[in-house]
Parts: structure tokens; sequence; C-alpha cells
């Protein structure tokens, strides 16, 4: 056999080891025989949405940290986390959540609606369990195997307006709201609830329009929505659109004046920093305490929270993402109380874990968690808050937000 | 063709040849056989990645035959994705058709689409077409996100999975050889359409549409093929897309995917068959390396949750200036420089 003949032959087994491999690298290691129980996180760390994913990520990751360190796991178990960053991209999400499900994880979670929606069929197919922090109704309607860790975007529109309608509004007749949308389901969520209730609670909207996560400027929106002389301009964003919508609306001379509301994916402390003083009297709808409230998880993510992310100090999404973690946790506690160690699967996680959650607490961050037939919201109280003094301050207790009739096809 | 010393051709057979010495047949087959046994040995991560690779490979030489070929220049391709996936979306889910009608019409609708917004090309070039075909991209999300009663506006839409047959192709296994035999049929008649008379014509127009025209060759005419076949080939890769996937929103079609597809053509290669498939396998590796290093970073460092977060979006910066620098004619360039140095080895100038 000749050098050339000796290099194709190579050459072609290099070829077929070198494929071969690959998948068997990231199979990884057996290892010791100790058992985990894996969770997968697939996180918006990076992106047009990292605002609210970075802090997400962060709180997550920390609670997992102190779970494991300081709670030894969970019923003896260390919670063996595998996060990816999705960087916002459906096609990212998908490949994540098939990696995911590859690597046996029992559950899963994401941050957001947009990302919910990319993996959540695929997941459904699987019967792979999992839940977004932040989702719109299309995530749970009709329920499969994807829950919302708390109300959803409609909900928040329900919440608000009913507060509105009930503590502000002293005018005569129907109130003329107008909504201020991100272009996607955390958007158009809030106008799903709408175009069920509004006619109901006795609210006209007279505008609906919309922005993307990267608006640098909605003035010519704003002009239009003006013109047709709004009482209510009800916004359901993040917050860096939605600071810029605040602002311009300062800019137009329409708030104050008119009452500004927000969607809990807006009303974070970034929100703050971005628009400043021009935030003060906005309104918001949000499903979790503040910082600095009296219950028992905060002593605990706040000495985390300083230690690890100071920068996120006062940011809503941390709480959110903490609470997140303990649910995580609850979940597995539960499937391993009720069927052992030795017969976890993501389906007896999903039965046994989600399906069997009832008044947990959550150290008190947000409303309890309980699963309803039916309704795969897993938490389903709000608070309305107000921006006063540069602070996003609570002005009302828990509101339940009722299962909307939805009916998608 | 070039070909290893000592190796003539006799017959026009011959010289026509794709595959032409043994070591190309063998070579072809082994790498089919690995395709096509992968599923026996890759899990289902490694899977579904190759299956985003062999969709991008798909709508990316759909791209190369427009802009690297014929020279057309189009911003919008994520928006000819986007059609044909919703295409597809609506006909299978809402009408209920077979997703083979589903594929087929999300090519041709998105061709005839491409067809509208390419018309501009006969009288616009360069960076005039290039902000012509922007606008294709946001006046198709923008009737895709509008349409409700139709696309289910920002809502979304729920895809069922492709079916032929009775055989229906859920799982990542099934679906990579849906996905694989689309994409070799694909490669195979981007690389045979650039040997014929409208591949040499689309050539000519990108060298010199004037000296093109001078010789008889309908730039009308072409221009336009060229844009159908280019979105016909972004319309099937969006059907296949929307079944993977399982939901679609027009958000999952962004100008930055658009942008991203013209620089998996640049850093593959421009007007060559496997620069598509190098530029693919480059880009989406890499993303999928940088999303597996940065947590294991974390865990090895003893890391800040978060702190690697940054790696991503710097490291692919990176790659794409230094791959500008360094080998602006791509990696099918570099391939061929490999070829031509095996050819001679161990004999090289």
């Amino acid at each position: 056999m000749n050098w050339k003949k000796l290099l194709k032959m190579a050459g072609i087994v290099s070829l077929a080891l070198m494929i071969t491999i690959i998948p068997l690298l990231s199979a990884g290691c057996a290892g010791t025989e100790e058992k985990t129980l894996k969770a997968g996180f697939s996180i918006c760390y990076t992106g047009v949405a990292a605002e609210k994913g970075r802090p997400m990520g962060n709180a997550k990751l920390d609670c997992m940290k102190y779970i494991n360190e300081e709670l030894g796991g969970v019923a003896g178990y260390q919670i063996e986390v595998i996060w990816r960053d999705n960087q916002y991209d459906a096609a990212k999400a998908a490949t994540i959540i098939n990696e995911l499900i590859a690597a046996d994880c029992l559950m899963f979670t994401t941050n957001s609606s947009k990302m919910m929606a990319s993996s959540m069929e695929i997941a459904n197919r699987a019967e792979f369990p999992g839940f977004a922090v932040f989702s719109s109704p299309v995530c749970t309607h009709p329920p499969q195997h994807i829950y919302a860790q708390m109300p959803d975007y409609g909900d928040d529109w329900a919440a608000f307006a009913k507060y509105y309608l009930e503590n502000i509004w002293q005018g005569e007749g129907r109130p003329k709201m107008a909504l201020h949308l991100l272009n996607n389901p955390t958007g158009y969520g809030a106008q799903d609830a709408a175009l069920v209730l509004a006619d109901e609670l006795g609210i006209d909207i007279v505008a609906i329009d919309e922005h993307t996560a990267t608006t640098t400027n909605e003035i010519e929106s704003l002009t239009r929505i003006k013109g047709l002389n709004p009482d209510i301009l009800y916004i359901s964003s993040t917050p860096q659109p939605t600071s810029i919508i605040v602002k311009n609306a300062v800019e137009l001379g329409m708030y104050p004046g008119i009452t500004i509301g927000c969607g809990h994916a807006s009303l974070t402390s970034v929100l703050i920093e971005l628009a400043g003083a021009d935030t003060e009297g906005v309104y918001g709808v949000y499903p979790t305490v503040n910082w600095g409230d009296d219950v028992p998880a905060m002593a605990k993510m706040t000495e985390y929270c300083q230690e690890y992310h100071p920068e996120d100090y006062g940011n809503m999404d941390y709480v959110t993402s903490w609470a997140e973690g303990l649910i995580v946790a609850e979940i597995l506690r539960l499937a391993i109380e009720n069927v052992g160690i030795d017969n976890l699967t993501p389906q007896a996680i999903e039965e046994y874990g989600f399906q069997k959650l009832d008044n947990f607490d959550v150290g008190g961050l947000h409303g309890p968690v309980t699963y309803t037939s039916g309704d795969n919201r897993l938490s389903k109280s709000v608070r309305v808050f107000q921006i006063l003094d540069g602070e996003i301050t609570p002005i009302t207790g828990w509101v339940e937000a009722p299962l909307i009739p939805y009916e998608f096809e | 063709m070039d070909l290893p010393a000592g190796t003539r051709n006799y017959t026009y057979a011959q010289d026509m040849a794709i595959f032409r010495t043994k070591t190309h047949w063998a070579m072809l087959l082994a790498l089919l056989v690995i395709l096509f046994t992968a599923p026996l040995y890759w899990g289902n991560h490694w899977l579904s990645v190759a299956n985003l690779i062999g969709i991008t490979i798909i709508a990316a030489t759909g791209l190369n035959i427009l802009t690297g070929y014929c020279g057309q220049l189009s911003i919008g391709h994520a928006g000819f994705i986007a059609v044909g996936a919703y295409t597809s979306a609506v006909l299978t889910n809402r009408l209920e058709l077979p997703f083979i009608v589903g594929l087929l019409a999300a090519g041709i609708i998105a061709g005839l689409i491409g067809l509208i917004f390419g018309t501009p090309s006969v009288r616009v070039k360069g960076f005039y077409l290039a902000i012509s075909t922007i606008a294709a991209q946001f006046i198709l999300i923008w009737v895709i996100n509008h349409w409700t009663s139709v696309t289910g506006g920002f809502r979304g839409i729920s895809v069922p999975p492709a079916s032929i047959g009775g055989m229906i192709f859920v799982s990542q296994s099934s679906q990579f050889y849906l996905i694989l035999v689309i994409t070799v049929l694909v490669v195979f008649l981007a690389k045979n359409l650039a040997r014929t008379r409208v591949g040499r014509a689309f050539v000519a127009i990108r060298d010199n549409d004037l000296a093109a025209e001078v010789m008889g060759i309908n730039l009308f005419r072409y221009k336009l093929l060229a844009f159908f076949i280019g979105c016909f080939l972004a319309g099937i890769a969006g059907s296949l897309l929307a079944h993977w996937i399982g939901f679609l929103n027009a958000e999952n079609f962004s100008i930055m995917d658009s942008i991203l597809y013209i620089g998996i053509i640049i850093i593959g290669g421009l007007g060559t068959t496997t620069g598509p498939i190098f530029g693919v396998i480059f880009i989406r590796m890499l993303q999928q390396g940088i999303t597996f290093i940065a947590p294991v970073l974390e865990s090895t460092f003893a890391l800040p949750a978060g702190f690697t977060t940054g790696i991503g979006p710097m490291v692919f910066g990176l790659a794409i200036v230094l791959f500008l620098i360094l080998e602006p004619r791509g990696l099918a360039h570099r391939w061929q420089l490999f070829k031509a140095s095996y050819r001679l080895w161990p004999f090289s100038y």
C-alpha cells in the first residue's frame, strides 16, 4: 500500500471517528454513580432580552447554589443544573430543548413566553414538563405539559383594568384605553385578554399600537394615540421599550394627564433607571413581593444577591427567578416523596411533582403555588404597584387572577 | 475539474462527471453511510443540531444561487423563509392538507413572492437592490404579524409534525432523514444548476451584466429566475423549519437572521456549491460550542453565575472579523487549496 492510499484510508477513518466521537463526548463520562436530579434551564442571558434574562439567570443559578450547598439539595440529592444561553433565538431554543431531553433532564424552565413558544411543541410531543417564568396565554391554552410560574400577560391586563375601574376612574361613561404592545407574545398576550374582557368590564379599546424590543422612538405612534384622547395607556413590554414610551409620552405632554399602566415584564428597577423621574406615578402589575418586604425567603435571597450579583439588587426579575428555583426544588421534592428517587421520570415529575403542588408559599415571594386541573398557571395572584418617589411601591394586596376563557385554535 | 496527476478524461461524460475517480466515489459513499447511520450513534441533541444545519444549508444554498452566482444581493432572505414557513403551517394546520403539499406550496409561494420583490433588480443593483430587499423583509413580516386570521399574528401558529403516506416525522431521528434527503437533493440541484446554461448565465450577469446582455442573455428573465430559485429554496427551508420547531412566531425571522445568512455565504465562499455547507457548519457549530463552553468554564473555574455569557457575542464577532481579514474567499477556497495540495502530495510546490 503506497502512502497516498494510506493517507486516503486514514482520512476516511479519521472523519468517521470524528463524527462518531462528537456525540459520545457530549454524553460525558459515567463517573461515580451518585444520583442527582437533573434540571435544565434555557436562559436568555444574551440577546435583545438580556436586560431581563441576565438577572433571572443569575437568580436561578444562585438559588440552585443555595439549595445544593446550604440545604444539601432536595431530599438529600443534589440538583444537577444544565443551563444554556438561548440568546433569545428560536432555533437555538429548539436545539436546547432537544439537548435537555437527550440529557435525561427531569424538567426544564425558561424565562420568556417567546422562548417557551419555541420550545413547547417539542416538549409537548416528548411529554417533557417545564414552566415559563413569564408567559403568554398561548403557552398554557390549551393546557398540555407546559406550565406558567405566574399569571400571564393577559392576567396582568385584567387585574390592572379591574383596579383602574374600581380605584382610579372617576369620569363619565366608559374609559378609553390605548394598548402599546411589544410585537411578540409578551405584548399580544395583553391584547388577547383585552379582546375577551374589555367589553364586559366596560372599557373601550381605542388604539392598539405595537413596538419592537429595540425601539428608540415612539413619538409617531404616541402622537397618533394622543389624537384619540385615551384615559389610559397600557404597555405590555419589557423595560427598555417601556422606558422609551413613557419618556416620549412625557415629551408629548400626554403624561401626566392620563394613567399609564404596564404589565409585569415592564416593571423592574431597570425601567426607573432608564426613564428616571418620568416614571413617577406609573402603575404596574407584578406577581411578586418587593425587595425588602418582610417575607421568609427575603433574607437569604438578599444575602446571595448582594454577595454574588450586587448589580441585580432591587431588580424584580431576580425575585421572580429566585422563586422559580424554589418551585423547581419543591416539584422535585414532591415527586421524590410520591414515587421515590428510583422511579423519577419526566412523566412522574409532571404527575407527582407539578400536579401535586398545593398551596406552596415560595417563601412568601409571590402568591401561593397550586396546580388546578385545567389551569396550568401555578401561581394565580398578582399585586398592583405604583412608582412613587423612584421606588416600585405595592398599593394592593394579592389580587386573584381568574382563568380567562380563551378560545385559541 | 481538477484531477489527480495521471488521471485523464477520454469522454465528455467523464469530463462532466461530478464524481470522477474511485476515491471520489469512496468518499461520497463513506459520507452517505456516516450520515444515514448517524441516528444510531448521535443523541437527540446532536440530531437536532444536524437538523438545524440541514435546514440552514438549504436556505443558504438558495441565497448563494441568488447572491453568490447571480450577484443579486438580498437582505430579506429570512422574510422569504418566513413566507415558506407560514405557507406550510397554514396549509397543514388550518386546511389540513398533506405535508408534501405544504412543502411544495411553501417553495412555490416563496418563489413567486421573490419574483415580486426581485422585479426592482432589473433597474437597480448593489446597495440599491439591497435596500429594496430589506423592504421585503419588513413588509413580509408586517403582513404575517397582522394577517391574524390566517397566520395567528403575534400569537403565533402551531404546526403539526411532517408526515408522508402515514409516516409521521416526530422524532429528531426521523426528521433527520427527511431533512437530510432534501438537503442532499438541493445541494445536488445547486451543483448541477451551476454547470448548466442557466448557471453560466447567472455567473455572466454577476461578473458584468452589460457584457452579459450584449452576449444575448436576457437580464430580466435570468435575474428573476435567480430570485425565484433562491426564494423557492428559502421557502422549502422555511417549511422544514416550521415542522421541525412546531410553533411559529414571526419574531423567529428577524433581519438579523437575514444578515446571518449573508455572513454564512461569505464565510463559506460565495459562488461555490460547497461554500454554504462550510459556512453553515462553521456558524452553527460555533454557536453550539459557545453555548456549551460557557457553563463548563463557570463550573471549572468557580466563576460567578453568568460571568461567561459575554463570551458568545465576543467570539462570534471576532471569528467573523478574523475570517474576513484572513480568508476573504471563504472556507470553500481553503478547501480547494487543501485538495490541490493533496493531489500533488508529497510533491507540492
